[in-house]
C-alpha cells in the first residue's frame, strides 16, 4: 500500500467522542448478534425485518444457532470505517465485523513516520501505539474456553502466503507471539482441535482466524474449501475451541443491515447513537427506488454484499452508460442495492511526486473487545491518491496515512 | 513448532545451500574451460558439472548436445530444470516468506532483494560476463543470508532446522562430487596424467582448496584429498563435519535423550559416523571407494528421509 507522509491529526476531544461512539456501536452490534443466534428478541419486536436476516447469505443459524461462546462475545476485533461530512460531523460508513484487515499498516505507518520525521514526535504530544499489541494479545487470550485448564494456546489461522492480507496475518502473529497456522496444520479429533508440530499433536484453545466463515470447515460450509479444517465447527459447538471473530458475523455488517444499527443502539442500550450513519435508502422500497432512479447522478449506489469498492456507482463521476447499466441491475434485483447521498467527503492534503494536493480520506477505527473494550488510538487513515477519486481501497489506488491523536494539553503547535 | 514451519525452514536451508554450491561449481567450470585442452576434455568436464548440479541424463534427453550457453542456462534460469539456481532461490524465498514471523527481518530482505534484482537478468543473460555477475551475486547472497542467521538468530529450534538442512545438503553434495570425480578417474585409469586436475577440481568445487593446501602438500594425491573431504572434521564441507553437526544438533533438540520416536534417527546417525571413521579412505582402491561413496550417498539421502519422518515434516504442497 502506498504511503503518504502528511499525517491526519485528530484533537483529543473529537477522538473521545469517536471512542465512546465506537464502544456504543460495538456493544449494540454484539448484543444484536448474540440475540440473533439465541432469542431473536429484536425480530420479535419487529425492529429489524425478519426477512432481511433470513435472506442474508451470511446468516448461519443452522450452523451456530444457540451456541454459547466465551464472554458471549462475537466481535473480538472490528474495523469501522468513518468519514467526516461537510459539517465536520464524523459518520459511520461501514462496519467490518468479520475479518477487518489493515491493523499492521497502522503500526507500519507510525514506524515509517518515526524513521523519516523523528523531530515531529518531539514537538507533539501524540497518543502512543506501544501497548496496543499487548492489549490485542490479552484480548485474544481472554476468550479461552471454560474447560481450558492450563495457559490457553492461541493461533492465527491464515489462508496462506498468497492471500493479499498475508502481511497483516504475519505481522500480528509475530507481534503477539502466537503460531501462524494454515488449515492443513490443524486437525480435529473427538471435537478437539490440534496443531501438527514436530513433537506431534498439540491442543489449540483459541483460533484467531482470518479465513471467511464459508471456508472454515468443509463439512459445515463449502465442501470445496481446502483452506479450512474438517470438524472445526463441531469443536466450536462443543465449546472446546474459541473462534475469533465469531462465526456468522456477516449478517450484521452488510450494507443493508447497516441501516438498522442506530435502531439496534436504541433497542438494546436505550441510547441515541453518538456517531450517526450516512443516510441510506433501500431500493426495495418502490417510492425510494423511483427517487433514486431519477437522481442517479447525485447518489452513490452500492451492492449490499460487495466490498472493496466493487460493484458501486458514484453518481457525479459516472457516465450515461454506467448509469444505464446500474439502472438495469437495480430493476432486476432491487433488494441487492442501496443508495446514499454523495457526501462531501472530508479532504486532507497529500504529497506525492513533488506536489501537494487535496485527497479524499476516510478512517478505519479498530475496536478490540474481550473482558474490556479498547479502541486503538487513531486507526488507519486511507486516502484516495488518484486525484478527485472517492475510492480509498488499496486495491484501487488508495494509500495510507499515519493518524495522530493529540493528547490533552498538547496544543499542536510546533514549539 | 509447527511441522510445516520446520519443513519450510529445513528446505530453505537446503535450497540456499544448493544454489550456492551449484553456483560455485559452475563458476569453477567457467574458469577451467579456458584451459581445457580439447573438445573431448571440455565435453567431459561439462558432463561432470551437469552430473553434480542436476542430471546429465535429463539434460541430454532435452537437448542432446553439449553446448556451453545451453548448459549455463539449463543450470541457472531455465524453466525445464527444477534444480536451477533461480528455482532454488525462489523456493528458499517462498519458504522464508511463509515463516517471516520467526525469521530475522534482514534474512527475508536479503532473499527478497536477490529475487527482485534478478527480474532483469534474462535480457543480458546471453553474455557469459552476465552469468559471472549472477553467480557472484548468488554466492554473496547465500553468504549474507548465513551471516544474518548466525549473527541474529537465537539458537533454538528454528535455527536448528535451518542448519540441519544446510549440513545435510552439504554432506550430500560432497558425496556427489566425490562420486563423480572417482568415476571419472576410474574410467581414465592409467591413460592420462589428469588425476591431479580432477582432484584439484573437486577441492575447488567444494571451496576446499585453500584449506587443503594449508595442511597437505599440493600434489593432489587422491587419498589425501578424499581423506580431507570425507573425514576432516575441521573443514565445514567435509562429510564428517556435516554428519557430526547434525548429530549434535539433534541431541540438543532432544535434550540429550533418545525417545522411541527418535531412536531410529540416532541409530542411523551412529551407523553413518562409524562408516566414516571406520573406513581407511586413503588406502582404498578406486573400485572399493566408488562402492563406499555410492553407499554413502544413499545413506545421506536415507538420513534426510528419516529426519523428515521423525519430525513429521510435510511435503510443501497442501495435503487433503
Amino acid at each position: 500500500m502506498p504511503f503518504d507522509f502528511i499525517p491526519i491529526i485528530i484533537p483529543e476531544e473529537d477522538w473521545e467522542e469517536i471512542e465512546t461512539g465506537m464502544k456504543q456501536r460495538m456493544n449494540a452490534l454484539n448484543m444484536f448478534l448474540d440475540d440473533l443466534y439465541h432469542d431473536q428478541k429484536i425480530l420479535e419486536a419487529g425492529v429489524v425485518p425478519r426477512e432481511l436476516v433470513e435472506n442474508n447469505p451470511y446468516y448461519y443459524h443452522r450452523q451456530v444457532g444457540g451456541v454459547d461462546i466465551p464472554l458471549a462475545n462475537h466481535i473480538f476485533l472490528s474495523g469501522v470505517d468513518l468519514i467526516r461530512d461537510e459539517h465536520g460531523q464524523y459518520r459511520v460508513l461501514e462496519d467490518n465485523l468479520r475479518n477487518p484487515s489493515g491493523m499492521s499498516y497502522v503500526f507500519q505507518n507510525r514506524y515509517v513516520m518515526r524513521q523519516v520525521y523523528p523531530e515531529l514526535f518531539f514537538n507533539h504530544e501524540i497518543r502512543t501505539l506501544e501497548h496496543q499489541i499487548s492489549e490485542l494479545h490479552d484480548t485474544v487470550m481472554s476468550h479461552a474456553p471454560k474447560e481450558c485448564q492450563d495457559a490457553p494456546v492461541a493461533v492465527l489461522l491464515t489462508p496462506g502466503s498468497y492471500n493479499s492480507a498475508f502481511y497483516d496475518h504475519m505481522f500480528l502473529a509475530q507481534q503477539m507471539g502466537i503460531e501462524l497456522v494454515e488449515g492443513r496444520d490443524l486437525l480435529v479429533q473427538d471435537d478437539v482441535v490440534y496443531m501438527k508440530t514436530i513433537r506431534g499433536l498439540k491442543r489449540v484453545d483459541i483460533i484467531y482466524r482470518r479465513i471467511d466463515d464459508d471456508f472454515l470447515d468443509p463439512e459445515a460450509f463449502r465442501p470445496d474449501s481446502t483452506l479450512g479444517v474438517s470438524g472445526l465447527l463441531g469443536a466450536y459447538k462443543k465449546g472446546n475451541v474459541a473462534i475469533l471473530n465469531g462465526i456468522g458475523n456477516g449478517v450484521a455488517d452488510d450494507k443493508a443491515m447497516y441501516v438498522y444499527v442506530p435502531e439496534m443502539i436504541r433497542f438494546y442500550l436505550g441510547e441515541e447513537p453518538i456517531i450517526p450513519n450516512v443516510e441510506t435508502y433501500f431500493l426495495s422500497d418502490p417510492e425510494r427506488m423511483d427517487y433514486v432512479l431519477e437522481h442517479m447522478e447525485e447518489l452513490v449506489i452500492k451492492n449490499v454484499g460487495a466490498s472493496g469498492g466493487y460493484d458501486m456507482l458514484i453518481g457525479p463521476q459516472s457516465t450515461e452508460e454506467e448509469r444505464e447499466m446500474f439502472r438495469e441491475k437495480i430493476l432486476e434485483e432491487p433488494d441487492r442495492y442501496i443508495a446514499q447521498p454523495t457526501i462531501k467527503l472530508s479532504r486532507a492534503p497529500a504529497y506525492q511526486q513533488g506536489r501537494m494536493y487535496p485527497c479524499h480520506v476516510d478512517l478505519r477505527v479498530f475496536v478490540m473487545n474481550g473482558k474490556e473494550m479498547n479502541v486503538l488510538p487513531g486507526g488507519l487513515s486511507r486516502v484516495a491518491l488518484k486525484e478527485g477519486s472517492l475510492v480509498v481501497n488499496s486495491s484501487q489506488g488508495g494509500g495510507g496515512k499515519d493518524t495522530w491523536i493529540l493528547r490533552k494539553g498538547g496544543d499542536g503547535d510546533v514549539k | 513448532m509447527l511441522s510445516r514451519t520446520a519443513d519450510a525452514l529445513y528446505w530453505m536451508g537446503r535450497n540456499i545451500e544448493r544454489a550456492e554450491n551449484n553456483a560455485r561449481v559452475l563458476n569453477v567450470q567457467l574458469i577451467h574451460m579456458l584451459e581445457a585442452s580439447d573438445r573431448t576434455a571440455l565435453d567431459r568436464d561439462w558432463k561432470e558439472v551437469l552430473e553434480i548440479c542436476a542430471s546429465y541424463a535429463d539434460y541430454m534427453e532435452k537437448y542432446n548436445r553439449l553446448e556451453t550457453q545451453t548448459i549455463v542456462e539449463y543450470l541457472t534460469t531455465s524453466p525445464v530444470n527444477p534444480n536451477t539456481m533461480k528455482n532454488c532461490m525462489a523456493i528458499a524465498r517462498d519458504n522464508a516468506r511463509t515463516t517471516r514471523d520467526i525469521l530475522p527481518a534482514e534474512l527475508w530482505e536479503v532473499l527478497n532483494e536477490f529475487h527482485l534484482d534478478q527480474t532483469g537478468l534474462r535480457e543480458d543473460g546471453g553474455a557469459l560476463s552476465g552469468t559471472k555477475g549472477y553467480l557472484k551475486t548468488l554466492m554473496r547472497t547465500s553468504m549474507t543470508a548465513q551471516g544474518v542467521i548466525e549473527s541474529s538468530m537465537s539458537r533454538g529450534t528454528p535455527y536448528t532446522f535451518i542448519k540441519i538442512g544446510k549440513w545435510l545438503e552439504r554432506a550430500e553434495k560432497t558425496a556427489r562430487v566425490l562420486n563423480v570425480i572417482c568415476e571419472k578417474e576410474l574410467r581414465d585409469k592409467g591413460t592420462s596424467g589428469n588425476s591431479y586436475y580432477y582432484w584439484l577440481a573437486a577441492l575447488r568445487f567444494l571451496n576446499g582448496y585453500d584449506a587443503f593446501i594449508k595442511e597437505n602438500p599440493p600434489t593432489m594425491a587422491s587419498g589425501e584429498v578424499l581423506d580431507f573431504l570425507i573425514k576432516q572434521e575441521a573443514f565445514p564441507r567435509s562429510i564428517a563435519y556435516g554428519v557430526s553437526h547434525v548429530r549434535e544438533a539433534i541431541i540438543e533438540l532432544e535434550g540429550g535423550e533418545v525417545r522411541h520416536y527418535s531412536a531410529r534417527l540416532f541409530d542411523l546417525l551412529e551407523t553413518v559416523e562409524t562408516d566414516i571413521h571406520g573406513t581407511a579412505v586413503a588406502d582404498m582402491e578406486m573400485e572399493e571407494l566408488m562402492e563406499f561413496l555410492d553407499h554413502f550417498q544413499k545413506q545421506c539421502m536415507h538420513l534426510s528421509q528419516v529426519f523428515m519422518e521423525t519430525y513429521y515434516l510435510t511435503p510443501p504442497a497442501a495435503v487433503r
